[in-house]
């Protein structure tokens, strides 16, 4: 398997930029990559040429640390540091709805597969909050629930501190990692806690599940490892480490076969599953890498994978993945 | 039968007296002898016989007699048999001296023997064998002078002499003039032929000497030929065999030494050479018998000293140094120079240096390589004695020098290579690698020692790859391979048991069950652990971790590859397993200096202060005060204490802060070069405010660590951007920050970005101090001190805006949406205070929100103020536009005119000339009327614009000026247009009085209002008292963060065994200058 690089955008944003995902292909165009940065704007990028597409999408305040896309490829939702997260039409760039939880704030966030929910991570509020997509109304609040103080004297055990989520392929489970570098996997449909994947000790801020293996999650930590969990048998199955600083995102190829980290060591590293090594480093960042995806396949004609890349450093990097 | 017959006086019979028979007593003969009064040399032989046959004491008396004054009475004119009695006794004297090894003794023979040889002058000063004796007699007493001259007075009294050429033969010989030497020996055998076998034995010794082997051959083989049973012949020859170094000839030397030892078994020569030979067939009884029976019968000091030294050699090689030691020294003190013979020497230095006497092994080696200055061994021996005594240098020097002289010697290079390791990396590199090829060339194994220190320096020097191969080749064939390569390492392990993971050999066991070889050689542990570490360096983690597990299953004490799964494990932010790891290290051995202080450090890191303080003490009393990275925390410890405690007591942070002093300077008593040591004093001092001393402090220590990449020590940049911040430079200190923030943390620090923070903030640069703040969210999510921070900082940036004299409608409307985001944060963080406790108090963030609320209405009233005057503004601007244009429409219309005219003047050119200079000159006419009529009308415009600033109209009359010169070729409209863009962008001058009064009071209130908050922030205190202030109101959860890790490094030292100089991690210890983080409001 093999990364090569194919555009980078220098100056995408105006400043450093903390998110992107992809906007699936819809019947009218094909997918774009939605991008989302500390001057406070939301950008959409036509795929290969990486040409802007359309006018910045204002509406924030404060950095915007999170994006994510509807799987329809209509919708999709930015989250800023203000905790405010905008619903938009992706053609039109009107805004469909301004969700907000106080005091929950908002870090990352994930639409499930079907598209009927809108997963939160809602911060210092040891939860996520789950969004109908039709409604737009706060449908259930998932809590993490305190883990029991190990020593009696430690008074520093607050909640947990909710960075990231994941939904799982089939949508039955979800994800959330925290600042304390614990996982927790909620049943979605009893909205029920199930267990903690221990591992980490430093936050995790990015994780996804394997589309082949429904079981397999990928976390990326401060600590610089990508664990590799059986999510339901709670066991850690490997740890991968390289990454000479934090690990900052994780997102796992269409085909299952590899995984994607940006770090603040200014890499991209791809790792081949199989191997459960490094297959390829690239390098052609000069800050950290806030935020990796995958292209989803699909799409008018599009069969070659992309992966893209964003970075403090203000760039945007798209590079062919066979 | 020899026999001699003693005439009967007065008859013709004869006493026939059997040599052989000779009575035991002496006085039988001397009866006969006086009574037949019987020829002095009667006297002489039977005297001769008796010592032939070692009887001494007859000889003597004998001759004693025979000299006695009543002889000299009775055979008064017997002369020459008188004379000859007395040369024997003289001689015989001489001998005795000789042999004679106590001094006085010595003395009174040679006394005796002078007297003897006075008596023979006396009777015949002419007689020459009496000048001949007394030559033997100086020759004995080492006067060569002398003796020459006795011996030249004989030859003048004999010309050719023989016994005289003889003897200055042998002067000669012993003033090494061989050629001389042997000169007089050939005169002395052409002049009697017949000589004794001896001479030719000279012969051959002067040609031996003179290196001349073959005749000395010759006249060895020759002397064989007279004398078959010359001893000393024999032994020559036999040594000149053996010399040839072939199997053969030292058979046949062997041969001859032993043929020679069975005529006559107390030659020395034969004796030591024997000796010798034995030695190296290892028959030391042998050498034992035959050095004993050397030393018995030798008086000759260099023979005597080779006995001594076979016998020492046999013992050392036994392994009995001390036995050997006695006789090498037995053997050294025989010698008079070194050059004579100088192996001793080296054997006894040998011995001393195996004994630990280095400084006399040290002389005795010098002696050595006195004689033999480009003796490799000898200088490798030296060099390695300097080493022992620290003299590096010399060490060098003597190193240097082997591989100069035997640039093949892989050894040498070695033991340059590790002198070097210290001093100079890249020369020790290269002298390693050159021992490497030399022993790859001569196809011996390269020894894992030297790989080791390869791949060590190469690590060091950021060389990854390379050593990694370095290493790898070290190791050879292992488990590790397939450890590294990743084939053991997937098993999957229980979630909740993660936690013992680092801790757990179950792998191992269960691989061993497996069947699989888990072979670790311990001389290959030093290798392993050091691919580990550079596998940790490399950021390969897992099988770093992995092959200290390996260590550890086989070899459980090795202390060093807990601390680094600790350290490992710390990294990771995993304490409690770290704090477990040490424990492990701490059963092997509970006084292990590094696992305590890390163990210590560990415990500060989870604010178990007091625990802290005695783990660090317990560590520098391990180490017996010599581990300075105890002394250090402890100063670091002492240091925190000061600046942290919530009660704080002036008092108190004194003592604490003067004994973080003491301790440094301590450390830096004893390691003048410790770079955290400076560092912590250049912070206490910052602390004390002695700001320019330790800004030299840190700049030093910042140069000093740079270059080694282990020593990474951010810590003193961001003391130095501490101290430029304290200072005032704030430019300075932002770039020093974010260097530091670049070079050491990936941008990832949080604390040094808000240091950053803070800076912009107090450079009152809002924006940046906003975005640093913002990305620090980023950083530190769960941090909501920050979002505090950046709420003030927005308040502030608002409040500013508002009192600035000029501003823009833009500027007030962003300062309003600015206010709102600001109380946004704050409503956010009182709310969020009911379940999370942050450390500032509710109330105060009620008062930030009021005054922002109250920001916000002055500001809507600015806002309102500013966007009235926006829209007069756009008014104005209309109106001054379109009497632009209409200025313009006429001023084209004038062009057109006059191009009309132009051309119609061209025409008229071509009727009259002198009708075209009048038109030419109305031209120029209506062409200045038409300037001065514009001008004027701009001046017009301006009024009514209310009097733009100074600078756009010198812009714009810049701009006229070159239109003219373009001709008016200029696009006019454009340059109206640019006017209007400046005046958007134009700060509005003129006001509305009643709204600019409104707008002054709001700011007046706001101005109070912020000055009281500037007050708490940045007044008239220091930026150490700020913090302090702050850091009182602090809670649980923020100092937690806030005392940052005093401990840089990971203290893991790589190896026990220092000779192979692996890589030794340098004991990371760090501080910090705190400086104030959060704003104070």
């Amino acid at each position: 398997m093999k990364l090569a690089g194919l555009k980078s955008v220098e100056n995408a944003h105006d400043e450093s930029i903390w998110a992107v995902d992809w906007v699936p292909a819809t019947d009218r165009r094909p997918a774009l990559l939605l991008t989302g940065a500390l001057d406070e704007t939301v950008r959409l990028w036509k795929p290969d040429e990486l040409s802007r597409e359309g006018t910045p999408l204002g509406g924030h305040c404060l950095g915007v640390v999170s994006v994510a896309a509807h799987p329809s490829g209509a919708i999709a939702a930015s989250a800023s540091l203000d905790s405010f997260v905008r619903v938009f039409d992706v053609d039109s760039g009107a805004t469909i709805a301004t969700l907000e939880a106080p005091p929950s704030e908002v870090w990352g966030m994930r639409f499930d597969p079907k598209g009927n929910t809108l997963a939160v991570a809602g911060g210092g509020s040891a939860s996520i909050k789950l969004w109908d997509t039709s409604t737009w109304q706060l449908i259930a609040t998932l809590n993490v629930p305190r883990p029991e103080a190990t020593r009696p004297s430690d008074k520093s055990v607050v909640g947990k501190f909710v960075l990231s989520v994941a939904w799982s392929p089939d949508g039955k489970r979800l994800a959330c990692g925290s600042v304390d570098g614990t996982v927790s996997i909620f049943d979605v449909a009893r909205a029920k806690f199930l267990h903690h994947l221990e591992g980490h000790y430093m936050p995790v801020r990015s994780l996804v599940f394997s589309p082949s293996d429904p079981r397999v999650l990928f976390t990326a930590s401060d600590d610089g490892h990508i664990h590799i969990y059986d999510s339901e048998g709670k066991s850690l199955i490997g740890a991968m480490s390289g990454h000479s600083s934090w690990v900052l995102c994780v997102d796992v190829s269409p085909d299952g076969a590899a995984v994607a980290t940006g770090s603040s060591d200014r890499t991209v590293r791809l790792w081949d599953l199989s191997m459960r090594a490094a297959a390829q480093t690239m390098t052609n960042h000069s800050d950290q890498v806030w935020g990796v995806a995958f292209r989803p396949p699909g799409g008018a004609g599009v069969r070659s994978g992309r992966l893209a890349s964003v970075s403090d450093d203000k760039s945007i990097s798209l590079y062919d993945y066979s | 039968m020899a026999c001699v017959y003693i005439p009967v006086q007065n008859s013709e019979e004869e006493v026939r007296v059997s040599l052989d028979q000779l009575p035991r007593d002496a006085t039988d003969i001397l009866d006969i002898l006086k009574a037949e009064q019987a020829p002095l040399d009667l006297w002489l032989i039977i005297a001769r016989e008796y010592f032939k046959q070692g009887k001494i004491e007859q000889f003597q008396q004998i001759l004693e007699e025979g000299s006695s004054p009543e002889i000299d009475e009775y055979y008064g004119d017997v002369r020459y048999e008188r004379i000859a009695i007395l040369n024997a006794l003289g001689s015989y004297h001489s001998y005795l001296g000789k042999v004679e090894t106590r001094r006085r003794e010595k003395d009174e023979h040679f006394i005796a023997a002078t007297q003897y040889y006075n008596k023979a002058s006396r009777i015949d000063p002419h007689e020459p064998s009496t000048w001949i004796g007394k030559g033997l007699l100086c020759l004995v007493k080492h006067d060569l002078t002398q003796a020459y001259g006795q011996f030249k007075i004989a030859l003048d009294e004999v010309p050719s002499y023989v016994p005289a050429l003889l003897g200055q033969a042998c002067v000669e010989f012993h003033r090494k003039n061989y050629s001389d030497a042997l000169k007089l020996y050939k005169t002395a055998l052409r002049v009697f032929p017949n000589c004794p076998a001896a001479v030719r034995l000279g012969i051959g010794l002067c040609h031996y000497q003179m290196g001349q082997l073959g005749r000395a051959r010759q006249a060895f083989e020759r002397v064989l030929q007279l004398d078959p049973e010359n001893v000393d012949a024999l032994v020559a020859l036999g040594i000149t065999d053996l010399q040839t170094n072939h199997a053969d000839g030292i058979q046949n030397g062997m041969e001859k030494l032993q043929r020679a030892f069975e005529i006559y078994p107390y030659c020395v020569m034969a004796l030591n050479h024997l000796a010798n030979h034995f030695f190296f067939t290892g028959q030391h009884f042998l050498v034992e018998q035959l050095t004993e029976t050397a030393l018995a019968v030798s008086n000759h000091g260099l023979m005597k000293s080779q006995a001594y030294y076979n016998l020492a050699r046999s013992y050392h090689s036994k392994g009995d140094f001390e036995k050997a030691g006695v006789y090498y020294m037995a053997s050294v003190k025989e010698i008079e120079k070194p050059k004579d013979f100088v192996l001793p020497f080296y054997g006894l230095g040998q011995v001393q240096l195996k004994l630990g006497d280095f400084r006399s092994s040290l002389s005795n080696f010098e002696k050595v390589l006195e004689v033999h200055p480009e003796s490799c061994e000898t200088l490798k021996v030296v060099g390695h004695i300097y080493v022992q005594l620290g003299q590096t240098d010399k060490a060098l020097e003597s190193i240097r020098k082997a591989t100069r002289v035997d640039p093949r010697d892989a050894q040498a290079f070695l033991e340059l290579g590790e002198l070097l390791i210290s001093t100079d990396a890249g020369a020790a590199l290269d002298a390693f690698k050159t021992a490497r090829s030399l022993f790859q060339k001569g196809y011996e194994e390269v020894p894992i020692e030297l790989l080791n220190n390869i791949g060590v320096l190469q690590f060091e020097r950021g060389e990854f790859e390379l050593a990694e191969q370095t290493f790898q080749e070290a190791l050879g064939e292992g488990i590790w391979l397939s450890l590294i390569d990743g084939k053991f390492g997937h098993r999957n392990v229980e979630s909740s048991a993660l936690a013992v993971q680092y801790r757990d050999l179950t792998l191992f066991h269960e691989l061993e069950e497996d069947g699989v070889s888990l072979e670790l050689p311990l001389y290959k542990v030093t290798t392993l652990f050091n691919l580990a570490r550079l596998l940790e360096q490399l950021h390969d983690t897992e099988k770093a971790n992995l092959l200290y597990r390996l260590i550890l299953f086989k070899y459980p004490d090795y202390v060093d590859a807990y601390l680094r799964l600790a350290a490992l494990a710390k990294d990771r932010n995993n304490i409690q397993l770290s704090i477990d790891l040490i424990k492990d290290a701490l059963k092997v051995d509970d006084k292990c200096p590094n696992a305590l202080s890390m163990l210590g450090d560990l415990e500060l890191k989870s604010d178990d202060w007091v625990k802290a303080k005695d783990t660090l003490r317990a560590a520098r009393e391990a180490a017996d005060g010599k581990d300075s990275y105890a002394t250090l925390s402890l100063g670091n410890w002492n240091y925190f204490a000061a600046v942290r405690s919530e009660k704080r007591g002036p008092k108190l942070e004194a003592t604490h802060l003067e004994k973080a002093k003491e301790l440094y300077i301590k450390v830096l008593v004893e390691h003048p070069g410790n770079l955290y040591a400076a560092n912590g004093a250049g912070v206490v001092l910052a602390e004390k405010g002695q700001f320019d001393v330790s800004k030299d402090i840190f700049t030093q220590v910042q140069e000093a660590a740079s270059g080694n990449i282990f020593v990474q020590m951010p810590d003193v940049w961001i003391n130095l951007a501490h101290v430029y911040f304290a200072q005032g430079h704030f430019a300075l200190a932002v770039k020093m920050y974010q260097n530091c923030l670049r070079k050491f943390y990936y941008n990832t620090d949080t604390q040094v970005l808000l240091y950053l923070a803070r800076t912009h903030y107090e450079a009152e640069q809002w924006q940046d101090c906003k975005k640093t703040l913002l990305r620090v969210i980023h950083l530190a999510p769960s941090n909501y001190t920050l979002r505090f921070d950046v709420g003030v900082a927005m308040q502030k940036f608002s409040a500013s805006t508002l009192q600035k004299t000029k501003r823009s409608a833009d500027e007030v409307r962003s300062t309003v949406s600015e206010l709102r985001n600001a109380v946004r944060i704050f409503s956010q963080l009182s709310a969020a205070t009911s379940y999370h406790f942050h450390g500032f108090d509710e109330k105060k963030i009620e008062t930030h929100v009021g005054y922002c609320k109250h920001l916000l209405d002055a500001a809507k009233v600015h806002c309102e103020a500013a966007e009235r005057e926006e829209q007069q503004n756009r008014q104005r601007l209309e109106v001054a536009r379109q009497v632009t244009l209409a200025e313009e429409a006429r001023r084209k219309a004038e062009e057109q005119r006059k191009v009309q005219m132009e051309r119609r003047k061209q025409e008229d050119e071509l009727k009259q000339v002198m009708q075209q200079e009048q038109n030419f000159e109305r031209v120029k006419e209506q062409w200045k009327s038409t300037n001065g009529g514009k001008r004027k009308d701009r001046s017009h415009a301006d009024d009514d614009e209310g009097g733009h600033s100074e600078r756009r109209r010198r812009k714009g009359g810049k701009r006229r000026r070159k239109s003219r010169k373009d001709r008016y070729e200029e696009e006019e409209p454009e340059y109206g247009h640019e006017e209007m863009d400046d005046r958007d962008v134009h700060p509005v001058e003129d006001r509305e009085n009643d709204g600019a009064d409104d707008a002054q009071d709001i700011l007046q209130a706001a101005g109070l209002e912020d000055s009281d908050a500037d007050d708490d922030a940045a007044g008239g205190l220091s930026a150490i008292d700020r913090r302090r202030r702050a850091w009182s109101e602090s809670d649980e959860d923020e100092t937690a963060e806030r005392p940052e890790s005093p401990m840089g490094g990971e203290k893991g030292n790589s190896d026990e065994n220092q000779e192979s100089g692996d890589g030794r991690e340098g004991q990371g210890k760090s501080n910090r200058y705190i400086e104030s983080d959060e704003e104070a409001d």
